[in-house]
């Protein structure tokens, strides 16, 4: 037995131990694999975070000026029915694999996104009434649409609509998600699906938007590694494996904070807050006071305390506070207030007439169909509210479901309450979820004015009027009662001290990997 | 082995292949949601456009069409297209299907080698503390959930004594942690079956024979005993197949390996019922292999078994 003993103590003594990685190569920690990370055919928030540096977009999102600002389009004019927008490229750009970017390019990725063979999961979707583009010359391509869509602006700064080399992308098919070629500050230099992306510096790169501050990319070569366990992914910042990590755990994060050798950089998501959808259309929940009631008698900043570490912001309406057209007059609404709760529920009928705890009225109690899905810590968050909501007489029962069964039942509204959030820098997001014909259409609403709103602020230019009906769609959205807001997204991104000038983009989820650096320690 | 015999396995082997296919395309039939709507309503979407995809991908056709395609590709060696991914299955399958081979392989000579040790001690020294030391950690290996055992081979080897990456591929340091903690999982049950086998051989007349010829005690436990314990623990072994793919999912998670296990987390969330299916076959494929291989092993080291089937 002792041999043994020695024999691992040598083993153990003469295996290397950990070092910093030599050499001017950043590893980037993802939480997903996401295998499919074509940008213009997949959808997920994570491609977007390597690939964002390998193509540029035709305008970019500035965020101190909440503005549209130059990309591989030095300028643009929007026709005055809304419908056409022209685009002025740039004449000085080249693909990574040398080819000169121009407008029959642009025209070649518009039509690839669009055409039904390459069965897009969002690109698609993002460009909205889309109708057709026309090159009229070398440097000018017009968009037209079927009607009109302010959100384009938005949808085109966004990788997923990014300009891929026409030759790369006739050259390898369907396996183009292997061999990415764009204009971006990064080449895209090899990548092993689930198990590595790696990322070389363009040194000739010199077109960047002015919201980038270094003209070429810093670090020699970025690496992403996927760690889809999130208890696995604060270790290996720690062991040095890599220098960036995103979606930390809250305890994880605050842990980190506190030390010398890491930084948690939150990078805040705007779109829609994490929230809890309720079924207007199935009673008892078609009853607004005990809509008011479930809201009054959810204490979200326990939640946000116990589940969070206070790392998000308290959710109070339906956008998340960074998002364009945030209204802050639903701050107030619906402050924690177990009386208060009680007493509309009284109002509305329900009382414990029996004495077991759960209120009820004509016999029937007041229980709530309560389905969840297993990411976002949406269980957690489940199980808090329904104590909560037990503390006021309402009892539910609560299933984990998977998303794809989520979404079946919840069109066909046997459900009185489900969770979701997620990502979009414009508000027109909210048509998403509170159109009346809209998929997302939880809480069940079917109210015509405020279809008139999201439809009409979809086709406003002007960005005061936009924000001014978004405002109201919030307000209405929460004096209504339809949904229960718990949190805003925030990315905890942990990252070694090395690491300087990480920054994020306006969607929250992309960095600018071009401005980071990475220090010699 | 008669050609009448390999016949007679190879016609299993397709039976229990069509029948996982089978199997496979039913379960995921009956699961709830529409993979075309959780494809694409995050996106903004219209109903018309998501009706639109669901027709593309087949999915309006009745049960039977869909089967009758499935099947048809299948035999045509077309594992179809991934719903997701946009990539042929076929492709992507045999991407991750290697690192989780190489993981599976080395889990299984870890759990073989420590289930043999710890079997073989423990029966030697039956009624001792050896014995139940030996029990108890099998025990611990077999009731142990990886994703714990993993985390906490980690924190330790990879965070305390900066030994071992804490995850990713690349050679065999990065292999030692993930095959370490899947074979000790698996060694558990190994370790129970040698135990009983070997305290059942010692007492055996033909050891006894051996001993009485003057055979020293080491030579008669390498050569007469092992050779009798080391059929049950291939059989165990290949009976734990499953479980080792099974385990491999959650190794493959907590030490951000790649791997079909991902792979098929993935596909089963998003409802990418082509790559399902394929990473299904792929599994029913490797487990027939497997097992097929154990008996001619089995047969090998016993010739009893070998008569039988001649």
């Amino acid at each position: 037995m002792r041999r043994f003993t020695i024999l691992f103590a040598l083993l153990v003594a003469i295996i290397p131990a950990c070092a910093a990685r030599p050499g001017d190569r950043l590893v980037y920690g993802l939480t997903l694999a996401p295998s499919g990370i074509d940008p213009h055919v997949n959808a997920s928030s994570e491609l977007g975070i390597p690939l964002t540096a390998v193509y540029d977009t035709l305008v970019y999102q500035d965020l101190s000026c909440n503005c549209f600002v130059a990309g591989l389009a030095e300028r643009w004019e929007v026709s005055d029915d809304g419908l056409v927008y022209t685009f002025y490229l740039r004449q000085d750009i080249v693909f990574h694999d040398g080819i000169p970017f121009d407008a029959e390019a642009v025209r070649y990725n518009l039509e690839r996104i669009t055409s039904d063979d390459l069965a897009s999961q969002k690109a698609r979707f993002m460009l909205g009434p889309y109708d057709h583009a026309e090159v009229v010359d070398d440097y000018t391509i017009r968009i037209y649409l079927g009607e009109p869509f302010t959100p384009l602006l938005d949808a085109l700064s966004q990788v997923y609509l990014g300009m891929a080399s026409p030759a790369a992308l006739a050259e390898w098919g369907e396996e183009y998600q292997l061999h990415q070629v764009g204009t971006g500050p990064y080449i895209f230099a090899e990548y092993v699906p689930g198990d590595h992306l790696l990322l070389r510096r363009n040194p000739d790169y010199a077109w960047g938007p002015e919201i980038y501050a270094n003209e070429t990319a810093q670090v020699e070569e970025i690496e992403f590694r996927f760690f889809v366990d999130p208890a696995t992914r604060s270790p290996a910042l720690e062991t040095g494996e890599v220098q960036v990590m995103g979606e930390i755990p809250p305890q994880d994060a605050s842990r980190l904070s506190e030390s010398d050798d890491f930084a948690i950089v939150p990078a805040a998501v705007p779109g829609v807050s994490l929230m809890l959808f309720m079924n207007t259309a199935r009673p008892p929940l078609d009853d607004v006071l005990v809509r008011q009631a479930l809201l009054y008698g959810t204490d979200r900043q326990a939640i946000v305390t116990a589940i969070f570490a206070d790392t998000s912001p308290v959710a109070y309406g339906p956008l998340a506070a960074a998002t364009l057209g945030y209204e802050p007059a639903v701050q107030g609404m619906y402050p924690y207030n177990a009386e208060r709760a009680a007493d509309l529920l009284e109002r509305a009928g329900w009382s414990d007439s029996d004495g077991d705890g759960i209120r009820d009225r004509e016999g029937e109690p007041l229980v709530l169909d309560l389905y969840l899905m297993s990411w976002g810590y949406m269980p957690e968050i489940g199980q808090m509210a329904a104590a909560q909501w037990r503390a006021i007489g309402v009892d539910t029962v609560s299933q984990v479901v998977s998303y794809p069964e989520a979404l079946s039942i919840a069109s066909e509204g046997t459900h009185h309450l489900i969770p979701f959030t997620l990502s979009g820098s414009d508000p027109d997001i909210l048509r998403k979820f509170f159109h009346s014909q809209a998929l997302f259409n939880w809480s069940g609403v079917n109210d015509p004015e405020m279809d008139f709103w999201l439809e009409e602020a979809a086709q406003l230019g002007d960005r005061q009027q936009r924000v001014a009906l978004y405002s109201r769609v919030q307000r209405q959205v929460m004096q209504q009662a339809l949904v229960i807001p718990i949190r805003d997204y925030v990315n905890l991104n942990g990252i070694s001290r090395r690491v300087q000038g990480l920054r994020f983009d306006a969607q929250g989820w992309f960095p600018q990997l071009i401005d980071v650096t990475l220090e010699d320690r | 082995m008669t050609p009448s015999y390999l016949a007679r396995r190879f016609f299993h082997a397709l039976f229990v292949l069509w029948l996982s296919a089978t199997l496979a395309f039913i379960a995921l039939q009956l699961t709830p949601g529409d993979p075309a709507q959780a494809l694409l309503a995050a996106s903004g979407a219209t109903a018309d456009q998501v009706a639109a995809r669901r027709e593309r991908l087949g999915l309006d056709d009745p049960w039977l069409v869909q089967y009758l395609r499935y099947i048809s590709d299948l035999a045509r060696g077309n594992l179809g297209y991934s719903w997701l991914h946009g990539r042929p299955v076929g492709r992507m399958v045999l991407e991750q299907l290697l690192p989780t081979a190489e993981l599976a392989l080395a889990a299984t000579a870890v759990g073989v080698a420590l289930g043999l040790g710890l079997g073989v001690l423990a029966a030697v020294r039956q009624g001792t503390w050896v014995d139940v030391a030996a029990t108890a950690v099998a025990a611990v290996g077999l009731s142990t959930p990886t994703y714990w055992s993993g985390l906490l081979a980690i924190l330790f080897f990879s965070l305390q004594l900066c030994r071992f990456p804490a995850g990713g591929e690349g050679g065999l340091r990065h292999l030692v942690l993930p095959a370490a903690v899947l074979g000790f999982a698996l060694s558990g049950s190994i370790a129970r079956m040698v135990r009983a086998r070997v305290a059942e051989v010692l007492g055996a007349p033909f050891v006894l024979a051996a001993r009485a010829r003057g055979l020293g005690a080491r030579r008669v436990l390498l050569v007469h005993v092992l050779r009798a314990a080391v059929g049950p623990a291939l059989a165990v072994t290949a009976l734990q197949f499953g479980f080792l793919l099974g385990g491999a999912v959650i190794t493959e998670s907590v030490f951000a390996r790649r791997g079909l296990g991902r792979l098929a987390v993935e596909a089963i969330l998003w409802q990418d019922l082509p790559v399902v299916r394929g990473v299904i076959l792929v599994g029913a494929v490797a487990y027939v292999l497997v097992n097929w291989a154990a008996d001619v092993l089995q047969a090998w080291l016993d010739p009893r078994l070998w008569e039988e089937r001649v």
